[in-house]
């Protein structure tokens, strides 16, 4: 998979540049509000509990600032990228012990044409392990400024 | 969250069976899984509340087309085989209150939208 690939799983109304939330809960619910609100789905609370199972296995904090909830649901019917900034950082449990500032989340249904899933989230992070990358992300205000490091990463 | 009909559950397991088939892939990608043990054990708790015919259904159609479960689309199409579902099975189908099949395929449905 090829970055020009990746954006177009990308959507401008799951571009959240300021969150609210406080902690690894909150910033769930309040991405997964917005997922179920755009795609006008009506079952938030499973692919909540699938979020939640999901962190069970291990901490999608991957450390130095960030994290990539993630999962298939049976409750999506397509994969979907949403993207969340935190200005004060959210307590995740992360494996560093850091609180996360870029938040991506991904969501995919049971069964994904071409199977894309993990090599979208393989890709992501490919371009969130590298810093310049990172740096560039926590500076972008707009989602054409997001999508353009997401294109060059 | 309470789980209040079967399909709720079918739905939440086949969820999780997901996430479980899928470990050693993101484990590769480098996240942690310390907690395999503990999803596993989930699902057998999870499992342990589904009616055994039901469940019994559930783990033959997994075996047949590995995900027993498909999604309907607002158009009442089954995202498994593609057939357009009578009128009538999605009025009851939307309050996931009763485990319907396709006409179909024979695979669960589970109404999105």
């Amino acid at each position: 998979m090829n970055n020009d690939d990746l954006i177009y799983y990308f959507d401008e109304q799951l571009f959240l540049p300021d969150l609210k939330a406080k902690t690894k809960d909150e910033l769930l619910n309040e991405i997964v509000d917005l997922f179920v609100a755009v795609k006008n789905l009506k079952h938030s609370d499973v692919v909540l509990e699938m979020l939640r199972q999901r962190e069970r296995l291990g901490s999608t904090g991957i450390g130095k600032g960030i994290a990539i909830p993630h999962g298939r649901t049976t409750s999506a019917s397509d994969i979907t990228i949403a993207f969340g900034k935190s200005k004060e950082g959210v307590d995740y449990d992360s494996i560093d012990g850091k609180p996360v500032h870029l938040i991506f989340m991904i969501i995919a249904p049971p069964q994904d044409e071409n199977n894309m899933y993990l090599p979208i989230l393989g890709k992501m992070v490919e371009i969130l392990s590298k810093s310049k990358n990172r740096n560039k992300l926590i500076e972008s205000e707009s989602f054409s400024e997001f999508i353009e490091v997401i294109e060059k990463g | 969250m309470e789980r209040h009909t079967e399909l709720e559950l079918l739905v939440a397991l086949q969820d999780l069976d997901m996430m479980i088939e899928e470990i050693s892939e993101v484990k590769r990608l480098g996240f942690s899984s310390e907690g395999e043990q503990e999803l596993i054990h989930a699902r057998k708790e999870l499992a342990s509340r589904i009616s055994r015919p039901l469940l019994y259904s559930y783990e033959i159609l997994k075996k047949r087309y590995k995900r027993a479960i498909v999604i309907v689309k607002e158009d009442n199409t089954c995202l498994g085989c593609f057939i357009k579902l009578p009128t009538s099975m999605s009025a009851i189908g939307r309050t996931d209150k009763t485990v319907l099949y396709c006409e179909g395929c024979g695979r669960m449905l589970y109404w999105l939208f």
